[in-house]
């Protein structure tokens, strides 16, 4: 028995070999590079070789036959990563069940998805695809790198990137299954009881598994194994430090419930999403370093969110909260930049502190920083040059580059930049009026009722 | 017509009483026997396999098995003789997913509301692999002819469900029972990645997530039951289980999974399924598969193509301006001189794409076959109707006849491990035929004959007075007679409508009525013309005081009619009208 789950288990681990990823050369001349951890370099040149970067410095030499991007005037920085998005998913919420750590959004990345371009369209070149909020354990994350263009969906995952799960408190998982369903939870203390329930049942789940591979190792041992559960086997990942998570949250009460949680379970690795009443437990938090992925200043959208600030970002990171800025939103992730800036306006940030949070920051968050994040040498050519600086109002991403191939260039920008077309889909335009003040205002806005009753009259 | 059925029916019925006086005394519903089973097609063009042609010879069927084929074969004296002079026969075609003969659920499953959506009972999950198909075969279901009368003759069915559904049959598409039409039992487990409709597994991930933990349950159940059978002692007594017993012969690699693939993704998520666990797979109902020819091919999955086709783009709509109106023409001479505007060009880029898509699907089966991935067909969610047309475009988009045909006998055979029984047209194999007096894959061609298990269907060809391949033209000289009631479909954005117009002789021309939809009354049509057979006619809606006209424009052929019911600048929707009969 135990060799038939070795077997299946390491099957897992094989997957991801077939993708083929492209990794790009590249030399970018005559920037302003902004490192993010070393400084900004005026007037340098960014030389990548095979999706990495190879050298950082000035007047290098560009090998035969390299591509280069004229980059004088232009701002260098790194790829912007988005840590709380549900793009390039086809599906996001199993809401059935309070708890679906088995669930994974790995296995429904959808590469056709026109939002992954508009995310290049703002810089951005990594982003956390999420599974939502509606169960207190809902299902595992993937972090995806946006190579547009691919038909694989395994070449858009990043291969390697730490395993994540989504957690969800509050209104979210007490309205899906006490309202939606009456069942536990109803109220916050529900949704504390069903995530530590889960965690007992878990750990009680991997010592049977661990007593019986004991007994199997004396001689003569007979017995029945335990009964394989799926759930079981991610929540005591979980538990072993194999997943980060990643809960969503308001309150500032229930963020310290998670906190005593993880305490109690052992759990080392937890990042506060949303997180609005962060800044009145930034130093608990730090305390146990505890991460937290922000919006700037985004709330009052429900009861449980109104008590926020746009000091957030600020009070969070200048206490030693890991802070990033999210945008949970596809058209807030074309601007990452301007949410980052907001943190200059709203708590001082300098420059560099503004920028950590949307790259080497929430890369830290996902567990690759190590890999991306920051311009340094050796790390994955994941770049966005911007015409003006970025934290400025005036900034524009001009080219983003992921592994060293440019996946957007504002210069060559097609109209229509969808990989699949369907052939059944009915052909629509934009439609102009030209002439409005001609026309009868009277019936404005009025018009689906004709067209309802029209409608209705061909219904049966 | 009606009388001469009459009379046949009186004939046969005599002639039976002569020949067997002992059926005065036996029930009604007993089947005579065939006379013989003995038949000969002569002077027939024979396919014996994809390129293998042999001009003018003879086939003999003997007892449901093909006996010989060749020339200058003794025509034995009981055979039935088809002269099938200049015909064309071919190995009866097999379908590697069809719902032929399977009777759909009266009540969908997951209607009901669940008290806890996350821990449904098994069946309102959509989990019910041990599910047989024959339990739910009707031999006299309409679909089983249709695909018939388009060359097929054995397909391999499965039940109607989402998640795990049951187990499959390879069935003939003859029989007058679910056991007679039954070849194979248990081919194959079906599946499909469609979730439980607000239960758990709800979401694709879920149901992937599910079928994982059902695979691992069962495989270790699996083993902890030859634990248990090789030595009781020591041991809990292994409970039964039918769901995950129905996934043994899986785990035996004894049958394969066969999985719905319609779209692409579809197809990555099911291979990374397999590479999960390890079965052995096919894929059928694949329609976007040309991205993943590579990936498929690596898998060992074997494959059935969809014989269904996105409809082809209409290159009718520069002619006619896009518009239908009379006004067409007078306008169409400042329109040819006006720059395109935005729109038009945006629209013109769209088409564009629209077009290369459906040049995309079309020519599927043409890269499989050039990345030489063998494949056979399916026609789950083909209308059978469209088979040869789909068929013919395939081939014109790149594929060979030969390809087309091996799709369709060779390669199927071989996937379902039926090679040693049909597929091909030799001496020893099932008498599974088509016969078409034309080569099949030739517009004009129609079918003949189809035998299934040695047993004849013919076809009765209906002349008609438009030549072939002008079906549905506008035909100035064509006559056709409209007066009668007529049932009407429209196709709007809310669904289809039901209507009914009747048309009535007034003087030279003719008058009608309109009723249906939720029109409150009947009302008269302002206007009905018929040119050749060319209708029109049109009629007023009104609603609160607001009127508005419905022209319609549509081309009858016998008993039929199909064209466009347009609403003034508001759209065109398609409508369809039968005649109904008389009385």
């Amino acid at each position: 028995m135990k060799k038939l789950f070795v077997l299946l288990f390491s099957s897992f681990i094989l997957l991801g070999a077939m993708a083929q990823v492209d990794r790009g050369n590249l030399l970018i001349k005559n920037g302003t590079v902004i490192t993010i951890t070393k400084g900004n370099l005026e007037q340098t040149d960014v030389l990548i070789k095979d999706g990495k970067i190879a050298q950082i410095g000035k007047n290098i030499t560009a090998p035969a036959g390299i591509k280069i991007v004229d980059a004088s005037g232009h701002f260098v920085m790194p790829g912007i990563i988005d840590a709380h998005t549900h793009i390039a998913l086809d599906g996001i919420n199993e809401g059935t069940n309070p708890i679906t750590p088995e669930v994974n959004e790995s296995d429904v990345i959808n590469p056709f998805q026109i939002g992954i371009y508009r995310a290049l369209g703002g810089g951005i070149t990594t982003v956390h695809a999420m599974h939502g909020s509606a169960n207190a354990i809902g299902g595992q994350c993937e972090t995806i790198k946006l190579r547009y263009g691919t038909f694989d969906p395994e070449v858009l995952k990043m291969d390697g990137a730490p395993r994540t799960i989504k957690f969800a408190l509050g209104e979210n998982p007490t309205r899906s299954h006490g309202e939606g369903s009456g069942i536990v939870p109803r109220t916050r203390m529900g949704v504390e009881f069903v995530i530590r329930q889960a965690f007992t049942e878990a750990k009680e789940y991997s010592e049977k598994w661990n007593q019986y591979n004991k007994s199997k190792l004396v001689k003569g041992f007979r017995g029945a194994p335990p009964s394989y559960s799926y759930r079981h086997e991610v929540l005591s990942d979980i538990l072993n430090d194999k997943i980060i998570v990643h809960c969503h949250s308001y309150r500032a009460d229930e963020i310290y419930m998670m906190l005593k949680v993880c305490k109690d379970f052992g759990i080392k690795r937890i990042v506060f999403q949303h997180v609005n009443e962060g800044f009145k437990v930034a130093p608990e938090l730090a305390a146990q370093g505890a991460m937290a992925s922000v919006f700037s200043d985004w709330w009052a959208y429900k009861f449980e969110v109104y008590y926020s600030t746009a000091y957030n970002a600020a009070i969070l990171a200048k206490n030693g909260v890991v802070t990033s800025i999210n945008s949970d939103d596809g058209e807030m992730m074309r601007h990452l930049y301007h949410e980052a800036g907001k943190t200059q306006k709203y708590g001082g940030l300098s420059d560099e502190e503004a920028l950590a949070l949307i790259t080497i920051n929430p890369a830290k968050q996902l567990g690759i920083d190590n890999r991306v994040g920051s311009l340094e040498i050796g790390k994955e050519a994941d770049i966005a040059i911007f015409k003006n600086h970025p934290l400025s109002i005036y900034g524009v991403p001009m080219f983003t580059i992921v592994d060293g191939v440019i996946r957007f260039d504002r210069e060559k920008d097609p109209d229509d930049m969808r990989l699949m077309v369907d052939p059944k889909q009915a052909i629509e335009t934009a439609t102009f009026r030209d002439k409005l003040s001609d026309q009868d205002h009277c019936m404005e806005g009025a018009e689906f009722i004709l067209d309802s009753e029209l409608f209705n009259a061909n219904k049966k | 017509m009606v009388e001469t059925r009459f009379i046949q029916r009186i004939t046969e019925g005599a002639l039976a009483l002569l020949c067997c006086a002992f059926s005065l005394f036996a029930q009604d519903e007993k089947e005579l026997k065939p006379v013989t089973r003995t038949y000969a097609i002569t002077n027939v063009n024979v396919v014996q396999a994809p390129g293998k042609k042999v001009d003018m010879a003879t086939i003999l069927i003997k007892d449901g098995l093909i006996t010989a084929v060749g020339k200058g074969v003794t025509i034995p004296a009981d055979a039935v003789v088809i002269k099938a002079d200049s015909m064309y026969v071919y190995a009866g075609f097999i379908d590697g997913l069809s719902r032929a003969g399977v009777t759909k659920p009266k009540e969908e499953a997951g209607r009901d509301r669940v008290k806890d959506p996350g821990n449904p009972a098994p069946e309102r999950a959509g989990i019910t692999p041990q599910n047989d198909v024959r339990n739910s075969l009707n031999a006299s279901d309409k679909l089983i002819e249709d695909l018939r009368n388009v060359g097929f003759t054995v397909a391999q069915v499965v039940p109607y469900g989402n998640l795990l559904p049951g187990l499959g049959s390879i069935v003939l598409l003859s029989g007058k029972s679910a056991d007679q039409m039954v070849l194979i039992s248990n081919s194959a487990l079906y599946s499909e990645l469609s979730g439980a409709n607000g239960v758990y597994p709800n979401t694709t991930m879920a149901v992937m997530a599910k079928w994982r933990e059902l695979y691992r349950q069962a495989s270790q159940a699996k083993s902890y039951q030859s634990l248990y059978a090789s030595n009781r002692i020591g041991l809990e007594r292994p409970g039964s289980d039918r769901v995950l017993e129905a996934f043994y012969p899986v785990i035996d690699q004894r049958i394969p999974v066969l999985f719905k693939s319609e779209k692409m993704l579809d197809a990555h998520r099911i291979i990374t399924l397999k590479n999960d666990l390890g079965f052995s797979l096919m894929l059928a109902d694949v329609k976007e598969g040309w991205p993943v020819a590579s990936k498929i091919k690596a898998s060992g999955a074997k494959i059935f193509l969809s014989l269904d086709l996105p409809e082809e783009a209409k290159k009718d709509d520069k002619k006619s301006g896009g518009k239908s109106d009379k006004k067409a023409d007078s306008t169409k001479a400042k329109e040819v001189t006006k720059p395109k505007t935005a729109a038009d060009l945006e629209r013109d880029a769209l088409e564009k794409r629209k077009a290369e898509a459906i040049a995309n699907y079309t020519s599927q089966a043409s890269v499989f076959n050039n990345a030489g991935v063998s494949f056979g067909f399916s026609s789950l969610s083909a209308k059978p109707k469209d088979i040869p047309t789909n068929l013919r475009r395939m081939i014109a988009a790149g594929l060979s006849e030969d390809a087309a045909l091996a799709a369709l006998t060779t390669t199927p055979a071989q996937l379902l491990g039926l090679s040693d029984r049909m597929g091909t047209v030799e001496n020893g194999k099932m008498a599974n035929l088509v016969i078409s007096d034309k080569s099949y894959f030739n517009e004009k061609a129609k079918v003949r004959y189809v035998f299934v298990d040695g047993v004849m269907y013919k076809q009765v060809v209906k002349e008609e007075n438009l030549p072939a391949g002008q079906a549905g033209k506008s035909d100035p000289n064509a006559k056709v007679e409209i007066e009668g009631s007529w049932s009407t479909v429209t196709q709007t954005p809310q669904g289809s409508n039901d209507g009914k117009v009747t048309f009535k002789k007034d003087g030279s021309g003719y008058k009608g009525t309109i009723s249906g939809g939720r029109m409150p009354a009947p009302a008269d049509l302002t206007s009905v013309t018929l040119e050749g057979n060319k209708l029109s006619y049109s009629y007023s809606l009104s609603f609160g005081g607001n009127s508005i006209k419905v022209d319609v424009e549509a081309t009858v052929e016998g008993d039929s009619f199909k064209g466009n019911a347009s609403i003034g600048p508001r759209g065109s929707f398609s409508i369809e009208g039968t005649k109904n009969p008389k009385n």
